[in-house]
């Protein structure tokens, strides 16, 4: 089989939002979109696996490593997710439009989240 | 009526961390391992109605009254059983996820504990 090729996107802040660009590049072992919104996969996490060639991934319905994540899609609205993934240094976009707060605020920082999140702040970086 | 009736079944090694935060975070059984470190895990599944202001939240025979209830606060919990607690006793929500009740010491959370949200 032939190795899968992988995208970079660059996804910004939306209005409102806050932190970012984060520059998401996939690659073999680091591919997974994790989803981690319930109800399925968000069409956001869809959009970015379909950019980059990722493979979007059930948070709620199966398990993965850190390592294995190259960004996680939340829409936590605030206070627990949202801290969770930096925590651990995994990227994270998160769909609502909000600020770092929360008990884990001190590990949301612009290198690793961007918040406020729709399709069109999700730019492919290569042809 | 009863909104949302639950167990606790576990009890994650952060959530007094948050509790320092006068916050308490629940989640059903199927949250991912990195959720459950700081979450209180129960067992309820089904979900009757919104979650609304003059509710009352009990944590055994505790009752909170609800006094804020964010947006996607009703959602969280219908979906994936989570619900953000927030001791605080604000009328606005700070976060989309947030429910917010009376400002008073929690009860003893443990394992087996039952938490029950009656309309208002």
């Amino acid at each position: 089989m032939a190795d899968k090729e992988y995208k970079r996107v660059k996804i910004s802040a939306g209005k409102r939002g806050w932190g970012g660009p984060l520059i998401i590049a996939p690659e073999p072992g680091k591919d997974l979109i994790y989803c981690v919104t319930g109800g399925g996969i968000h069409p956001l996490a869809q959009h970015i696996a379909d950019l980059t060639g990722g493979t979007a991934f059930d948070g709620f319905k199966s398990k993965a490593g850190f390592e294995e994540i190259a960004v996680a899609v939340i829409d936590c609205g605030g206070t627990a997710r949202v801290g969770v993934y930096p925590m651990k240094g995994v990227f994270t976009v998160e769909i609502h439009a909000i600020k770092p707060s929360g008990p884990l605020f001190r590990f949301i920082t612009e290198d690793l989240f961007v918040s406020g999140v729709g399709t069109e702040q999700v730019e492919l970086l290569d042809d | 009526m009863i909104k949302y009736q639950a167990r606790i079944t576990a009890i994650g090694p952060l959530v007094a961390e948050f509790i320092d935060h006068n916050i308490l975070v629940l989640f059903g059984d199927q949250a991912p391992e990195e959720l459950a470190e700081f979450s209180i895990i129960h067992d309820g599944k089904e979900m009757h109605g919104t979650l609304a202001v003059g509710d009352k939240i009990y944590l055994g025979d505790d009752g909170f009254a609800v006094m804020a209830v964010g947006e996607v606060a009703s959602n969280n919990l219908k979906t994936l059983g989570h619900l953000i607690l927030k001791f605080n006793g604000e009328t606005e929500p700070e976060m989309p996820g947030d429910v917010c009740v009376e400002a008073r010491p929690l009860p003893a959370i443990e394992p087996g504990l039952e938490i029950r949200i009656e309309e208002g």
